[in-house]
């Protein structure tokens, strides 16, 4: 019987795995337009699909649901492309894992939403012969320097370094204005290099220096260095940081009840405080910020919560990059005038109330997203320049 | 013999109360010291009193199989898998408004299932049952991930109801002594209870007089199963939300948040009822977590992890080598 049994489980196990075939998503159906057509009634081309894969290290936060149901809602039904994305990644182990399965699995293509490891990514889809391109975040200005001539870097789109630092300059200067005398501080997942530069920015807003320095380059070389922040280290200047906390695991819900406990007029989050302290913080009806999208969550939270200050992206910010990934996996990569792969920043955008939250919410949502297929469309496809490209990321469409 | 009576009650109303005294001493103290209250307002009563119920349970749901010789890992992927269960059920029953009593209960119930199927295939398959509580952690982990596609669990778990249990003190007040009575009457006043303990003392012998040592195992990962359904609650409360993403053993840190408090709890069963000495233990855990809280800005986690790890082999130490103490100090005392 115990044989019987385990032979079973044995067959059971042989199974799954055989019919496990990874997370991949349908190719878009018939009626898309064929990825790389500049045209954008052009006839459908037969082709086969342009398959991404999608590195991700955040799976639950409402940032990386917004960009997931662009990519996956809106993306994957108007393209002929079939996007992928992993499971939380932890490490640079598991990116560089995720990136051989994906070359295995014949891929073309990756987009980085991880940065455990960057430089790992772009060397391992050199070597794989994936081309690679970062979403929403940017390498430091040395490994930029270091990796830009690779011709499988299509390049990165996001809020450059000084982007997050101005982010959290405005966020520290919206409530030092406010009046505010304590606050807390959730350095979210430091030393993640956009996390440091956005609190280096929220201290000097707040008008502290820290070990005796108040600007960026030295507050941020601290920041890493320390890995966190040190409050000892902190000259504040009419505003005291009560307490600080960074990460999340089982210890954040005490450090979140102690900052709570005490009763900061403010909560200031450089990200993530959206997802995981909503309830707790409406609750204790303490005032907090975030950096994240503007999502229907934080919606609710803006205009029936305590969430009174939301430096946000749009969702379909991530569109853009997945032009320039088609464009290079069809054989149009778009380089800048040094023949360097694309380094083009984009900013925030901040809602302080209800309407203005509305205001980026309606304009980029579900069918209706800011970068759609007719935008996308006017930058794929073959004879597409830089400076058109860059005017196009650029452009402000607050 | 009054006079032994009273002796004899004296000595154990000591050797029950000592442990918690000298910590809440030692923690006030150095509270007062640092200029900081361990329980400064309604808030941090509410996650002290949360925090003592997480702990205490899990402490008597290791203890049950762990008496009888079963080490079970997997008692935090338990609490994962019914907490996120008992959520989507209770999310789709109240049409997205939650309601946490009804995941209480869903939590209890599933926890009890789970928690008897891992029995099951303990004594069908007769494996070491730390071998077999490895292989369900692992399954229960996968399963938990599958469902929650490795996200946090939030949405279900984010309502007004569930704010208002983890808001009142006497809502998980009410759930230990609940737990207490439920546990005190089974294990000491039923005949599973003296059955437990007759095959826990000596299996052979039990099992010759008669005793079914397979339901009652069965039984005891059924009761395990419901305790981790009740922590997985509370743990849904207390963070807001559930970690799915836990795989590899990631859920076994719940475990080993009971470890220290069972060894305290046992010591104090010297005295007093077992399940007394873990509510005690759990309380001494929790006034360590609240100063801790405190002094968060100078007490880093990973320093917390240290300082409860050292006072665990500290206190282990002093288990180990009691005799020699006491040794020690005899001559002192004469």
């Amino acid at each position: 019987m115990k044989k019987i049994i385990a032979l079973l489980l044995a067959l059971c196990m042989v199974l799954s795995l055989a019919a496990c075939s990874g997370n991949t998503d349908k190719p878009a159906n018939g009626g898309t337009q064929a990825a790389g057509n500049e045209t954008p009634n052009a006839p459908e081309v037969s082709a086969d699909p342009i398959k991404i894969g999608v590195l991700v290290a955040d799976v639950s936060g409402e940032e990386a649901l917004g960009f997931r149901a662009y990519y996956e809602e809106y993306i994957a039904k108007n393209y002929n492309v079939e996007l992928s994305y992993t499971e939380q990644l932890a490490d640079a182990a598991a990116e560089k894992s995720a990136i051989e399965t994906f070359a295995a699995q014949g891929f073309d293509a990756i987009i980085s939403l991880s940065s455990s490891d960057r430089a790992i990514q772009i060397e391992t889809c050199a070597k794989n012969n994936l081309h690679y391109a970062i979403a929403s975040g940017m390498l430091d200005d040395a490994q930029y320097e270091q990796y830009k001539t690779n011709e499988y870097f299509v390049g990165q789109i996001g809020p450059s370094m000084d982007t997050e630092y101005e982010a959290g300059l405005a966020m520290g200067k919206y409530f030092a204005d406010k009046g505010v005398k304590t606050v807390s501080i959730y350095g979210a997942f430091i030393p993640n290099p956009m996390h440091v530069y956005r609190l280096a920015g929220v201290l000097v807003g707040l008008g502290a220096t820290y070990g005796g320095a108040p600007e960026k380059d030295a507050i941020v070389g601290q920041i890493f260095g320390d890995q966190g922040l040190d409050l000892s280290k902190v000259g504040v200047n009419g505003i005291e940081i009560v307490s600080y906390f960074q990460g999340y695991g089982e210890t954040t819900t005490d450090e979140l009840n102690a900052a709570i406990q005490a009763a900061p007029d403010a909560f200031l989050s450089v990200g993530m405080a959206t997802t995981f302290f909503t309830q707790q913080l409406n609750t204790a009806g303490i005032e907090f910020s975030d950096i994240d999208s503007f999502t229907s969550g934080n919606g609710e939270t803006m205009k029936n919560g305590k969430l009174v200050y939301l430096a946000g992206k749009y969702s379909s910010s991530i569109g853009p990059i997945f032009a320039a990934v088609v464009n290079a996996v069809n054989g149009n990569a778009i380089r800048n005038e040094n023949g360097d792969a694309l380094s083009l920043s984009q900013g925030y955008l901040v809602a302080t109330d209800g309407a203005s939250f509305d205001k980026y919410y309606s304009a980029d949502k579900g069918d209706s997203p800011i970068f759609n297929k007719e935008l996308l469309d006017t930058v794929i496809g073959e004879g597409v320049s830089y400076e058109t490209f860059k005017a196009f990321v650029e452009e402000d469409r607050g | 013999m009054d006079n032994q009576l009273k002796k004899n009650l004296g000595k154990k109303i000591v050797g029950t109360l000592a442990i918690p005294a000298i910590a809440a001493a030692v923690l006030l103290t150095l509270c007062a010291v640092g200029g900081k209250t361990m329980i400064a307002n309604r808030v941090s009563l509410n996650n002290f009193v949360v925090y003592t119920a997480v702990v205490m349970i899990t402490t008597t749901a290791l203890s049950i199989n762990l008496n009888s010789g079963r080490f079970d890992f997997s008692l935090g992927a338990m609490a994962i898998l019914s907490a996120v269960i008992s959520s989507r059920i209770t999310y789709a029953i109240t049409a997205g408004t939650g309601n946490a009593f009804l995941m209480l209960i869903l939590g209890i119930v599933i926890g009890a299932a789970i928690g008897f199927c891992s029995g099951a295939l303990y004594v069908t398959l007769r494996i070491p049952p730390i071998i077999a509580s490895l292989g369900v952690t692992l399954i229960l982990e996968g399963i938990a991930f599958t469902i929650t596609e490795g996200r946090y669990v939030m949405t279900e778990v984010q309502n007004g109801s569930m704010a208002a249990f983890g808001g009142n003190w006497y809502f998980p007040l009410m759930i230990i002594i609940a737990v207490l009575a439920v546990t005190i009457f089974l294990f000491d006043h039923t005949r599973f209870g003296y059955n437990y303990r007759a095959l826990k003392d000596g299996q052979k012998v039990a099992v010759e007089t008669g005793i079914r040592e397979i339901p009652n195992a069965l039984a005891c990962y059924a009761v395990c199963g419901a305790l981790m359904g009740i922590v997985g609650f509370l743990n849904a409360v207390r963070n807001t939300n559930i970690n799915g993403g836990s795989l590899n053993f990631g859920s076994i840190s719940i475990m080993f948040t009971a470890f220290l408090p069972m060894f305290i709890g046992g010591y104090i069963s010297r005295f007093a009822n077992e399940k007394i000495g873990f509510l005690l233990a759990a309380l001494c855990m929790s006034m360590l977590n609240s100063t801790f809280a405190a002094f968060a800005n100078e007490i880093t986690a990973s320093m917390q992890s240290i300082i409860n790890a050292v006072l665990l082999v500290l206190f282990l130490i002093y288990l180990s080598n009691e005799y020699r103490i006491k040794a020690f100090l005899r001559p002192i005392r004469k």
